[in-house]
């Protein structure tokens, strides 16, 4: 309806022009002012402000929470070694379907002093290769339903192989810079508005419900609050405006891969989450194809400010070293994704398509890869 | 048509091979061309003064070649400026050169000399690589952007210039995944007939191409593969055993900054000459 409107507009605004060239020029301004303001949903903007209130929320009440929750990771689940903590994340991740508020639990998990440093980017890492998964298993779902396995499975797959090929590398990078303690400097002091915000709005409501709860429900309802406070972000992304759009034709060219890495991270910045930003690349086509060209160094940019939101938790739970483990995710991973772009980058998109082609070729080499990334987890746990 | 030729000669040797080569495979264009060619045979060396051997070379080639006349021109130093420079101000149709060797750093940046005369020539440049000879087969590529009628166009005009028959293939090289895990991808796998069959932008394509050939009397065979652009480029290249493979360039700005550059990749990497349409 808008549209049409002012495309009736536009046309009106040219014939004329054609006709009064000096008197028309506030016409198309005009109508431009009037299709700005109706173009403003407040109920979106309502359900963002909601959604970043119910996040700041969820973080503190996993920050209270946390603390009772020794024994359960240091005993019972004997998460003790990085490498326990990488598993841990990245099933937790499977388990509730996404990533960020698993790497939200971390922070909070290292702010009650539950695990270290070195856990906490381990668990933190793990969580982005859990999270990674869900479109593959989405993917999954539609191939035992009759579809065809290349079609559904591609894209997943390309998401979890691009991830573990640059997070894996950006964890060992990373887990140098945070031994040697290079990045410690970077902590910074948080502002007193912001504590102010969570003093006055968030702790006494924090306070409310811990008087009812205990302290390992409080954690769960946090936990549960911050994917809440996702699937609500998720319905702010205007996604019918990309819909109307005449960005379809992207899908028919082939990007230079810097400028679809940063185009990843741009989009990643606004919807925070990596499985959203790919999901946003279907409106740009009108029949839901992508370049493989493209792809990759899309995800790969994706992948580096999908860190944004636990960025921001790191802010919400004040602990300045919480802020220095992410920084030193996003710059490991940062470097890792640069190196790739600027020295191989043809023969590691050849190596990442042929192996995305080598498991969906039969359901034996599906099968394989499934295991492997169901028990791999499990295993690092144990170990 | 007018034609120049440019090649690079080797100060000290006295019988070019390559030279020798370029001038052979030119020949084919230019028996048909109505204007007589401009050979450019640049020479990169220290020394001041030309080396009395250039003229004889040349002379010799185009007797063999047979290329009856030519208008001969010599200059020292970087080819890519002189062959720029002579683009330039000849309003040529049509530039016919030898892949410049490249040191091994210029490589490294993905700045090779040829590849940086394809980019900024405004003329059709046919790049001589590896097995220069008569051509029968053409593998015209195209990629659905702006520049596909001049494809076209630009074939159909070689092909009447050339003597014999040529065959021509249609390639369409679809790189596209689905997006997301409930796309339906059938056209995804699909080969040329049910492409247009289906009446899919691709088939729409290959149609048209096929369309505006046949009007110039050729019998034009579409191809489509599934894969990396590049690589299915060189793949249906070599399996076709193609003479010549007719590319498009990104010739407005936004595009050279924004898009890839898959002409320089094809340049760099195919065994056979390669026409780059603008």
């Amino acid at each position: 309806m808008g549209n049409s409107q002012d495309n009736k507009l536009s046309i009106q605004s040219q014939i004329t022009s054609h006709q009064l060239p000096g008197t028309l020029e506030m016409t198309p301004l005009r109508s431009l002012q009037t299709a700005w303001w109706k173009s403003i949903q407040f109920k979106k903007i309502g359900i963002f402000i909601l959604s970043l209130f119910l996040f700041t929320l969820s973080i503190t009440l996993m920050k209270e929470g946390a603390r009772s929750l020794t024994s359960l990771v240091q005993i019972t689940l004997s998460i003790s070694n990085p490498a326990n903590c990488f598993g841990f994340g990245w099933f937790f991740a499977y388990l509730i379907m996404s990533g960020s508020p698993v790497a939200a639990a971390s922070l909070a998990f290292f702010d009650a002093g539950l695990i270290d440093k070195m856990g906490t980017f381990a668990m933190i890492t793990g969580s982005r290769f859990g999270a990674s998964f869900i479109v593959l298993f989405i993917g999954f779902l539609y191939v035992l339903r009759g579809r065809d396995r290349a079609t559904s499975l591609s894209m997943g797959l390309l998401s979890l192989i691009v991830t573990f090929s640059t997070y894996l590398p950006g964890f060992i990078l990373g887990g140098i810079f945070l031994r040697f303690g290079w990045l410690n400097f970077l902590q910074p002091s948080f502002g007193p508005l912001l504590h102010s915000f969570i003093d006055a709005a968030i702790t006494p409501l924090v306070e409310f419900i811990g008087a009812f709860l205990p302290n390992w429900m409080v954690f769960c309802l946090g936990l549960g609050l911050t994917m809440l406070s996702f699937n609500l972000f998720d319905k702010c992304l205007p996604r019918e405006v990309l819909m109307d759009s005449q960005l379809g034709r992207m899908s028919r060219l082939v990007f230079r891969p810097s400028v679809m890495f940063l185009f990843g991270a741009l989009v990643t910045i606004v919807s925070m989450s990596v499985s959203l930003s790919l999901s946003i690349l279907v409106p740009f086509s009108t029949r839901g194809f992508v370049r493989r060209e493209n792809v990759i160094p899309y995800i790969m940019g994706a992948n580096i400010t999908t860190f944004i939101d636990t960025l921001l938790a790191a802010v919400l739970v004040k602990n300045s070293s919480a802020f220095t483990i992410i920084f030193v995710g996003i710059l490991s991973i940062t470097v890792i994704s640069i190196l790739i772009l600027f020295s191989g980058y043809r023969r590691y998109q050849s190596f990442i398509l042929n192996f995305v082609t080598w498991i969906t070729d039969n359901n034996f080499n599906l099968a394989i890869f499934m295991v492997i990334i169901f028990v791999l987890p499990l295993f690092l746990i144990l170990i | 048509m007018r034609i120049l030729i440019a090649i690079q000669v080797l100060s000290k040797i006295k019988n070019d091979l390559q030279v020798e080569k370029v001038i052979q495979f030119s020949a084919q264009f230019v028996l048909g061309a109505a204007e007589s060619p401009t050979i450019l045979a640049n020479i990169e060396s220290g020394e001041d003064s030309l080396p009395p051997h250039v003229d004889t070379i040349l002379t010799e080639a185009c007797v063999r070649a047979p290329i009856l006349a030519f208008r001969p021109k010599i200059r020292k130093g970087d080819p890519v400026k002189n062959i720029l420079k002579e683009i330039e101000s000849g309003e040529y149709d049509l530039l016919i050169m030898r892949d410049l060797a490249d040191q091994r750093m210029m490589r490294l940046f993905r700045t090779t000399r040829t590849a940086q005369i394809a980019d900024q020539t405004l003329c059709p440049v046919i790049i001589t690589k590896g097995k220069a000879g008569p051509i029968k087969r053409i593998l015209m590529c195209d990629s659905g952007g702006s520049e596909s009628p001049l494809l076209g166009k630009l074939t159909a005009q070689l092909v009447e210039i050339l003597p014999g028959e040529q065959e021509v293939s249609v390639l369409h090289v679809m790189s596209q995944i689905s997006a997301g895990p409930g796309v339906k991808g059938e056209q995804l796998r699909a080969d040329a007939d049910e492409l247009i069959k289906t009446n899919a932008p691709e088939g729409d394509l290959l149609i048209r191409d096929i369309e505006s050939l046949k009007k110039t009397g050729l019998n034009p065979v579409p191809v489509v593969r599934h894969g990396l652009v590049v690589d299915e480029i060189l793949a249906e290249a070599r399996v076709g055993d193609y003479d010549l493979v007719v590319i498009g360039a990104h010739r407005k700005k936004w595009q050279q900054f924004l898009l890839d550059n898959l002409a320089r990749l094809i340049i760099d990497q195919i065994d056979r000459p390669v026409l780059i349409a603008k």
